[in-house]
Parts: structure tokens; sequence; C-alpha cells
């Protein structure tokens, strides 16, 4: 049970780290040099988290790690050698915030999930 | 804490982008003036953003700062205006190097940019008011 939560709290999570580098590219859409960053999450196998393979035919479970790896576009820079593109970013944003209200609601239901259970013997 | 420090990014893009503001209204506001403290014609005025890093290590998160008002150096405009009392011999004033047109573009490049921020704020302001609600139910 846990290990789903750990499953979403890493939804959450990344989603969240993602948020601040989107928001660092909004901020610097004025800033010259300055070149889009995004974040990119290796996926890992952790034995606590993925479901169990008893045949050859199980797809494996990849949940993603908190740890991220920044990247940096530098294609299409304007004159000021900056390649932000507000609208671009904008939906990346609301993308992104998306994915973070769906893990918190998938977390929220799990939650009340426990609360129910908890509530049926009394 | 970590979480909150995207609060300071947009913050940072805030200031910033009102900082510039404040220096093209006063561009806009000297668009005419011929004298100031340091003598001569007034010189359009522009902000340099640099990139502030914000948070502790590698969180990611570039904030924006004002590194320095800068002056334009392009040369002044040469009006002919003889009834002016800093015309020169010729009749020739020099007027502020401040492009009014110019002015208003970048103005609006401020103010979207403000507003994007803004929104920014508005987004991580909702997504964490959310999770703050949790197991609430």
């Amino acid at each position: 049970m846990s290990d789903q939560m750990k499953a979403i709290e890493q939804v959450i999570r990344q989603a969240n780290v993602r948020h601040g580098v989107i928001t660092s590219n909004i901020a610097n859409v004025d800033t010259p040099n300055y070149k889009v960053r995004d974040v990119s999450f290796a996926p890992i196998l952790d034995n606590e988290m993925r479901l169990a393979t008893t045949d050859p035919k199980h797809l494996p479970s990849a949940e993603g790690s908190a740890a991220g790896v920044i990247t940096v576009d530098s294609a299409n820079p304007w004159a000021d050698k900056n390649n932000v593109e507000m609208d671009v970013e904008v939906a990346k944003m609301t993308e992104n915030a998306m994915r973070y209200q769906a893990g918190v609601t998938l977390l929220e239901k799990k939650i009340t999930m426990f609360k129910s259970a908890l509530r049926t013997t009394g | 804490m970590e979480s909150f420090d995207v609060f300071q990014v947009s913050a940072s893009a805030l200031a910033a982008q009102r900082q510039r503001m404040n220096t093209i209204a006063s561009n806009l506001a000297n668009a005419q003036s011929t004298r100031t403290a340091e003598g001569g014609p007034y010189r359009r005025q522009d902000v340099v953003f640099t990139t502030d890093a914000q948070g502790e290590g590698q969180t990611g998160l570039q904030g924006v700062k004002v590194s320095g008002i800068v002056r334009d150096n392009s040369p002044f405009t040469m009006v002919y205006d003889p009834g002016h009392p800093d015309a020169d011999q010729d009749g020739i004033v020099a007027m502020p190097n401040v492009n009014v047109i110019e002015e208003m573009v970048n103005m609006m490049m401020a103010s979207r940019a403000y507003e994007a921020s803004v929104s920014a704020f508005n987004i991580s302001k909702t997504m964490f008011s959310k999770a703050l609600e949790l197991g609430r139910v």
C-alpha cells in the first residue's frame, strides 16, 4: 500500500521540481543569454516500488526518481541570445500543474480509502 | 523551504519588471528634458537583467535581478528651434535620445512579462494550496 503512495509522491515531487524550472524560464523571458531549461527524470527500478514480475510476459513497472537532471536547450535564440518562448512555457506550466493536481488528487483518494477502512470497524 | 523558493523566483521577476517599468516611465517623462543635473540633455536609460540563482544547491531555480541601469550613448536628436533657450548659434537644440515608440514597445513587453509571472505565481499558489488540503477530507 505505502509503495503506491511512494510512487504517487514521486509524481508530485517531480512535478514540483519541474514547476520551479518552468517558473525560472518565465522569470527570465527578457534576460540576455538565458537559455530554456527543463528537467528530465531517469526511470529507476526500485525493488520496493515495482510490481512483482513472476512471469517473463509481465511488464515491469517503471517509476521515476525525484533527482532530475536539468537540461539546457540552446536552439533558436533571439537577437539577445535568449530562447524563451513565453507561450510554450505557459503551456508547459499548465500541463505540469495538471500533473501535480492529478498526483495530489490520487493521494487524497488513497487517504480517503484508508480513512474509510478505519471507519467501517466502528 | 525548498518548495516555497519558487515564489521567490516569481517575485524576483515581478520586482525586476517593475524596475524596468520605472526606467521606461523616467525615459518618457524626460523625453523633452534638455537640462539635467549632470549637464546636457537627458540620456535614455535601460535596465540590464541577469539570472539570480534561488534556493540552496542544485534546485534549478533561476530568478532574475536588475544588475545595473545603463545609459544609452546613442546620439541626441538634433532639432531646429531657434527660440529655444538651449539652442546653439545655428538654432539647433540637442533633444534627449528617447524614442517614444521604442519606449512604448518596451513598456508593453515589460507589462506582458509581469503578467506572465503573476500567472506563474498564481499557479504555484493553487498547486500548494491543493497539497495543503491533503487529508482534510
